[in-house]
């Protein structure tokens, strides 16, 4: 019996035996091709019926298997038999191209030829069927592999050699706009679920012969496809060869995302902070390719890893380089500031209140106190109520269907915080800094403002604690933690620290195009010019004159 | 050895920077108008020039031994016991005692200026704990964390103009009122301050191109003048030598007198959180370079098992070793710190070691 269809715990696998290692052929590329393989394998007998029985005992009970036989129109003694699975087929090309052209049309091509059966395979694989693109093995493993992932196989009476035909086909979504990332300007296709779509859609973006595609399979029990992407002489050979052993050592029972593989990958498992980036932009990735990154498509999920990453890149919009560059340049200043309020203002806020009046002006000290009067408790307790509770109508917003959820998180937070400031168990100015916090964690990148959100509540303990000195030592720790990251090999605050001047055009500020003429120089290492010199535009030479 | 990670020459001179200045900035001022009057400054920048000789003696002793810190070469020159000893008075009087001062100061400016109804140790052990974040990651990690927030600091010399306002330049004059010797008095204060870039014994093997050496101990000799020049410059012009020597922080006073549109005013808490970021370097080099030296003099081959106890050792010698007032301390830096520091470990021990090995021809190649 087939091991690998078995399922089994990833926790439960032993990893010092190196015998599990060797039943799972899975992780080498194109399995499909017939090669030699190892003798435990099992492999087709002559027999068709054998065959059969022998597949349908491995597929017993899947009843959205079929199996079609019928009988080759050249020669009514040579039994054939189609298997694929439903749904996972283009059943037009099915019967069109497969059933039609064998039991009907092969005698009009060679007519009053009789095909022996000792020819039959050959004849079939040269003349016989009109599909674009088939493959040949003898390995039951590929053929059922093959069966499961959408291929129709031809199984031919007397050869022990099967015939594999890609005419998959199967309901997908279109491609349609990113919800994620959406922009004003920029192309409005986002990847969808199906790995070959989007490997075409990079494909489209980038036309050279240098964009290398590598196949791989990940998933005791799903078998998931997974593609690795770069641009070879950009990317840097030793990144390559790293995340492809990082990928490798993966055993596990199932990947139905990338968030899966991110977090059996990345550098520190331990960190706040996302060391792996994710896109559901194909213009996005196909730029970070440009870069000399390496992206990771997974099957079943639009959503494509892309490494090494660098912290800036959450402050970078992939429409930040389609505007034009000093508006650019301001919007990027302002999603630093953003991140600097998300992380900060709460705890400011508590700080201030607690131990610094003297930081605020009279007048609106004045206020702020009378607005306290009459909350019975300590501004942390009345920061974190405000806070926990517009984290929960954030949730309530995301997990509601759509047009029930804005009206939740808009409705909600207004009715609330209103009705909190009333009935005297908040401060109108803390509603002011909850909700101003709350916006400014939308500028950045999601998976940032994540772990920003996050680290807010240490920070606000540690004002509340020892005030400002509390906030800053919240920061400082911060501060080092980061310093300590790398994604990848690639220092995680680079190029800020430490600093790559060169690489300072496209950080918090956006250089021009005609300016920014190195790739990230920690991450493309060998490739690192991206521009000619001189590209600045200017006006003709007759023109200056006058 | 002991530290994997390399830094450049740039993140040297930064990490020289937030050594000397953090404290030095707050305590210079004060300390030198006090013997020197309105020509401080001219001490502070004599201090300089003899700062600068403190670098070329520690770092030509250290490029005669490429690749060892100041630990390892004292057994080479002096023999395994010696040594030991030599390294050892480095690490509790030099670097634990400067460094537990550093905390020390720290902890009472916070107390005096933020929150003076805590208990003091609050802020010694915070400090240490940050910095102990830091140590525990290495050198490269430190230096990276001083890049990271330095520009940040950078921008508190805005400050500086903010109150030329209040300036007046008559505050300078009569220049050599008191003849030279008041003005050589006051040198001796700056120099021991500033001559901690002496650590840069325990850091040079570690830089990517140790030949940049003498660069860096001369520019950020340099730099440092430059900033506690004009910070005593600033103490001296707004508030005159009387006021300033009466402040025991002249230059955060003068943050005080800043007022803008009524709107940028009392800025000193601001500016005090910004300076705490320096103050956890400087206590973190301290502490690095003492856990590093414990860990060469004692053959280990990890020095992160020695980071807590050493945190631990800091902690209760900046509260027993450095008087019970911020009055005390300054007392002890300026009268018994001052010439033990910059006789024995800035000048003496280094003087002493390179005479030694040039004697006995120890060490490679002589720069």
């Amino acid at each position: 019996m087939l091991k690998f269809i078995k399922p089994r715990r990833a926790g439960m696998m032993s990893r010092g035996k190196s015998q599990s290692r060797d039943e799972r052929p899975t992780n080498k590329p194109d399995q499909t091709v017939t090669s030699g393989g190892s003798s435990k394998k099992q492999v087709l007998t002559p027999d068709l019926e054998t065959n059969l029985r022998e597949i349908k005992s491995i597929l017993n009970n899947c009843s959205d298997v079929v199996y079609r036989e019928f009988v080759f129109a050249q020669n009514e003694q040579l039994k054939l038999a189609l298997i694929y699975t439903d749904g996972l087929v283009d059943n037009a090309q099915v019967s069109d191209q497969i059933m039609r052209a064998l039991a009907l049309e092969v005698p009009m091509s060679v007519p009053g030829q009789q095909i022996t059966k000792a020819r039959a395979l050959e004849f079939i694989r040269e003349r016989g069927l009109c599909i674009h693109q088939i493959n040949e093995s003898a390995q039951l493993e590929d053929i059922i592999r093959s069966i499961l992932s959408g291929d129709t196989v031809l199984l031919v009476d007397g050869h022990a050699t099967a015939i594999i035909n890609k005419a998959r086909g199967w309901e997908m979504r279109s491609i349609t706009e990113p919800e994620a990332e959406t922009t004003v300007r920029g192309p409005r296709e986002a990847f969808v679920e199906s790995l070959r779509v989007n490997t075409a859609l990079i494909r489209r973006k980038i036309k050279s012969p240098n964009l290398k595609v590598e196949a791989l399979r990940l998933g005791e029990v799903t078998d998931t496809d997974i593609a690795i992407i770069y641009i070879k002489g950009i990317v840097n050979e030793k990144l390559v060869a790293e995340v492809k052993s990082r990928l490798e050592r993966i055993e596990i029972d199932g990947i139905l995302e990338s968030g899966y593989i991110e977090e059996l990958i990345e550098d520190s498992p331990w960190s706040f902070f996302p060391t792996i980036n994710h896109s559901e932009r194909p213009d996005r990735v196909a730029a970070m390719l440009l870069e000399g990154r390496v992206a990771i498509l997974v099957d079943g999920t639009p959503f494509v890893l892309s490494v090494p990453t660098l912290f800036v890149e959450f402050l970078q919009a992939t429409e930040d380089y389609y505007h034009r560059f000093l508006f650019s340049s301001a919007i990027r200043l302002l999603r630093f500031l953003a991140m600097i309020i998300t992380l900060t203002l709460p705890g400011l806020y508590i700080a201030v209140l607690a131990f610094h009046h003297e930081l605020l002006p009279t007048a609106l000290l004045l206020s702020i106190a009378a607005q306290h009067e009459s909350v019975p408790y300590p501004v942390i307790i009345e920061v974190l109520l405000m806070e926990v509770t517009f984290e929960i109508l954030r949730e309530a917003g995301i997990r509601l269907p759509r047009p029930i959820g804005q009206a939740v998180s808009i409705v909600g937070a207004l009715v609330i915080g209103e009705a909190a400031v009333r009935a005297g168990l908040v401060a109108a100015a803390t509603v002011i800094v909850v909700a101003g916090t709350g916006i400014a964690s939308f500028v950045i990148a999601y998976n940032l403002s994540a772990s920003l959100r996050l680290l807010r509540f240490l920070i606000m303990f540690l004002s509340a604690f020892l005030g400002l000195f509390g906030l800053i030592s919240g920061l400082a720790v911060i501060g080092i933690h980061l310093c300590t990251l790398r994604s990848f090999g690639v220092p995680y605050l680079s190029p800020l620290v430490p600093i790559t001047g060169v690489n300072l055009t496209d950080t918090l500020i956006r250089a021009p195009w005609w300016a920014m003429f190195y790739r990230p120089r920690l991450i493309a290492r060998q490739n690192q010019k991206r521009l000619a010199q001189g590209l600045k535009p200017s006006p003709p030479p007759s023109r200056r004159k006058g | 050895m002991l530290e994997h990670g390399k830094i450049d020459g740039k993140q040297a001179i930064f990490l020289m920077l937030s050594v000397v200045l953090p404290t030095a900035i707050l305590t210079i001022p004060a300390g030198i108008v006090r013997t020197a009057r309105q020509d401080a400054w001219l001490s502070v920048m004599a201090a300089t020039l003899a700062v600068l000789l403190i670098a070329w003696l520690v770092v030509s002793l250290s490029l005669r031994f490429p690749g060892k810190t100041l630990c390892e070469y004292a057994e080479e020159i002096l023999g395994k016991t010696l040594g030991k000893i030599v390294c050892l008075l480095y690490i509790w009087l030099f670097f634990l005692y400067a460094g537990s001062g550093a905390v020390r100061q720290f902890s009472f400016f916070l107390v005096t200026a933020m929150m003076p109804e805590t208990p003091i140790e609050v802020f010694s052990i915070t400090v240490v704990a940050v910095a102990a974040y830091a140590v525990r990651n290495g050198l490269e990690v430190l230096c990276r964390f001083n890049q990271l927030f330095l520009p940040v600091t950078g921008l508190l010399a805005i400050v500086f103009f903010l109150s030329t306002i209040e300036m007046k330049p008559a505050r300078l004059l009569p220049v050599f009122d008191a003849g030279l010797l008041p003005i050589v008095k006051g040198t001796v204060m700056p120099t021991m301050l500033m001559g901690e870039i002496v650590l840069l014994a325990m850091i040079i093997p570690y830089l990517n191109k140790p030949e940049e050496a003498q660069r860096i101990a001369i520019l950020s000799a340099l730099f440092n003048g430059f900033v506690l020049t004009a910070s005593t410059l600033e103490a001296l012009l707004i508030f005159g030598p009387d006021l300033a020597a009466h402040w025991i922080f002249p230059t955060f006073n003068a943050v005080r007198v800043i007022s803008i549109a009524n709107f940028l005013e009392r800025l000193e808490s601001v500016i005090v959180a910004f300076w705490v970021l320096g103050g956890f370097v400087k206590v973190g080099v301290f502490y690095y370079v003492a856990v590093l030296g414990s860990a060469q003099c004692l053959n280990l081959k990890d020095y992160r098992p020695l980071v807590l106890p050493v945190g631990v050792i800091l902690v209760s010698f900046s509260s027993f070793m450095h008087g019970e007032n911020i009055v005390d301390m300054i007392y002890y830096i300026s009268q018994i710190q001052v010439p033990f520091m910059l006789i024995v470990f800035e000048v003496g021990i280094p003087l002493l070691l390179l005479i030694i090995a040039l004697v006995r021809g120890k060490g490679g190649q002589s720069s």
